[in-house]
């Protein structure tokens, strides 16, 4: 079993037969559909301002004008008016995003890596695929917010309920996803030449069969990050997720409720974002779904 | 189709025990001691301590899980911290209220997702395809708190047409049916876009088969076509999967019945977990979930039902 058989067996077959998923032409076919094209660079921004935030934000976060509060869009120095405190809904903004879309990453990273695991390992040792896939079926036929009201009610309310709430609810979808088209490139005849020159099980799976899985992994991902971030949000409205004075959109919208008959702006700005970000992202994903992976389209 | 039904109800047992241990391990995190809390403020130790005994609290953790299931399957889900009143008598009354909601909602979301889905597979890549189409994709991405906080800022509050806070009474009052209005609609809102999905995906399937052909063969209306031969055909799958889609029914049911102070079981949990009342936060997720799984079961064996197919495999 020397490194060199290895070596000579495993790259060959992966790039002569299968279409890679990162084909030049892909983005270029993905950027000729109008909507796609907008959806991705819509992204970008959403991502850049999020990661920036701290930079771009016109004030400080804890930076409040009592005089200015409730201040309506447009008012001077204050395009988006401020909230109750008297914060400016700029600089809120951006931090809510920015909270909004870490907690969606944090989730859909930590139930995606172990919905993926158990996707290979359902694919891979066939004797064990009942039995995972039966406890995956369990958990998907549990709504989110059930996930997300229990663990608020162990941990107490927080991001931490949220996040693994999201991510829990994530698990079995991805788990699905992932022996669905790990499936697909099992029975590929390179698999079996990579089994008889005696790679191991976990090599085989990182090596050859996980690639090939990348743009199913892929356009999932895109399309789950909007469910997390809808789901996340209302139950950070709901008051189980993030807690005041941090900024998370649903939050933001929970605590401009309150105002909604004088200052309905505060509700509105943080909600219309939420509102935008999901659907730029499901857009996004049909289009990736439709440029990547035809076999998913539901 | 009987043993599809028995194998169904079987499978179902494990995740109830698996719920209902969730529950109890909750109770045994919080950092909350009932017998004290049964007890009252005012008692003494001993008094603490003789219903210790009888709360079998000073058994080990599995005799206690024991004793557990046999006060729940005696509708004992023990007090509220908060105001003392057994979980169950308040469980009782919210569930009421929440099918309310849901039945409300799907009563006119289901009919207009199934004629935009069946409207989007007839004009299948047309401009009207693509408008239901996009109409269910921003469908989907809009928060639920959101649809009912815009409702209540025009509706109720602009337009002064519909109350939005609290149930007006049953539904046969009028009073009761203006209270229920927006709640509904927008819970229901956010149902549309996924049962058109669904209805446009099944339609679309059936108009390609050979049975419609044969129908359009011999002469058939188009309307007749679609409504008496491919909708009737597609409307199996739809219905699982809008069965299967209670869940997510359920989720909105909690946001929406919070925004509207709606006094469902949702309503009653989020209330429940903020202000720490254990039992009955306990209480309400059980309930949550059983009923969640009795709807899964239910939809499960009318489709074995429904289909023809199901029954001899």
């Amino acid at each position: 079993m020397s490194a060199t058989v290895q070596d000579l067996a495993a790259p060959v077959p992966a790039e002569a037969e299968v279409a890679p998923p990162r084909r030049p032409g892909t983005f270029a076919r993905l950027m000729r559909e109008p909507v796609a094209a907008i959806a991705f660079v819509l992204t970008m921004v959403i991502i850049v301002s999020a990661v920036l935030a701290p930079w771009l934000a016109p004030t400080d976060f804890f930076h409040n004008d009592l005089a200015q509060a409730m201040a309506v869009p447009g008012t001077e120095g204050l395009p988006l008016g401020a909230d109750a405190q008297g914060r400016d809904m700029v600089t809120r903004l951006l931090y809510g995003m920015r909270m909004t879309l870490m907690m969606a990453v944090a989730a859909v990273a930590l139930g995606g890596v172990l919905g993926a695991m158990v996707g290979f390992a359902a694919a891979f040792y066939r004797r064990a695929d009942a039995a995972l896939m039966r406890v995956m079926d369990v958990m998907l036929s549990f709504p989110a917010i059930l996930f997300g009201l229990a663990l608020a009610a162990i941990f107490g309310p927080g991001l931490l309920a949220v996040v693994l709430a999201t991510a829990v609810a994530t698990v079995p979808l991805m788990a699905r996803i992932v022996r669905g088209a790990a499936l697909g490139v099992m029975a590929q005849d390179y698999i079996e030449a990579a089994r008889s020159t005696g790679m191991s099980d976990a090599r085989i799976i990182w090596r050859h069969v996980a690639p090939n899985c990348l743009s199913s992994i892929f356009v999932f991902t895109t399309l789950r990050f909007g469910q997390v971030i809808l789901l996340g949000s209302a139950l950070s409205f709901l008051g189980l997720g993030a807690q005041p004075p941090t900024a998370e959109l649903g939050a933001m919208a929970s605590e401009g409720r309150n105002f909604l008959f004088f200052a309905p702006h505060i509700a509105i700005i943080p909600s219309l974002a939420i509102f935008a970000i999901v659907l730029v992202f499901n857009l996004l994903g049909d289009a990736l779904r439709d440029a990547l992976d035809p076999k998913l389209r539901v | 189709m009987g043993r599809h039904a028995v194998q169904r109800i079987l499978m179902a047992i494990p995740v109830l025990l698996g719920v209902v241990l969730v529950g109890f391990l909750l109770m045994q995190v919080v950092p909350t001691d009932p017998a004290l809390v049964r007890a009252g403020p005012t008692a003494t130790p001993d008094v603490v301590e003789a219903l210790r005994r009888d709360l079998g609290l000073d058994r080990p953790l599995y005799e206690q899980f024991g004793l557990y299931l046999w006060r729940l399957v005696q509708g004992d889900l023990g007090v509220s911290i908060i105001n003392n009143v057994p979980v169950i008598h308040e469980l009782g009354n919210t569930i009421g209220p929440t099918l309310e909601l849901m039945v409300a909602s799907l009563i006119w979301a289901i009919p207009i997702g199934i004629a935009l889905g069946t409207a989007g597979a007839y004009w299948r890549g047309t401009v009207i395809d693509r408008l239901i189409t996009g109409f269910g994709v921003a469908g989907g991405s809009i928060p639920v708190f959101f649809l009912g906080l815009a409702l209540i800022w025009y509706v109720g509050f602009q337009l002064q047409l519909l109350p939005f806070t609290g149930r007006g009474g049953p539904l046969w009052t009028i009073e009761g049916l203006k209270a229920i209005a927006l709640p509904a609609l927008t819970l229901g809102g956010t149902f549309i876009g996924p049962v058109a999905r669904m209805t446009r995906t099944a339609v679309l399937d059936v108009l390609g088969a050979d049975h419609v052909r044969t129908a359009r063969a011999k002469g058939l209306g188009e309307y007749r076509v679609v409504t008496r031969h491919a909708l009737r055909n597609a409307l199996i799958p739809v219905v699982t999967l809008v069965g299967l889609q209670i869940g997510y029914l359920l989720g909105g049911a909690v946001v929406t019945e919070t925004v509207f102070s709606w006094p469902g079981v949702g309503r009653l949990a989020v209330g429940s977990i903020l202000s720490a009342d254990f039992p009955m936060a306990q209480g309400t997720i059980i309930v949550l979930s059983l009923g969640f799984i009795i709807i899964n079961l239910v939809v499960d064996v009318l489709y074995a039902a429904l289909d023809p197919r199901m029954r001899t495999a």
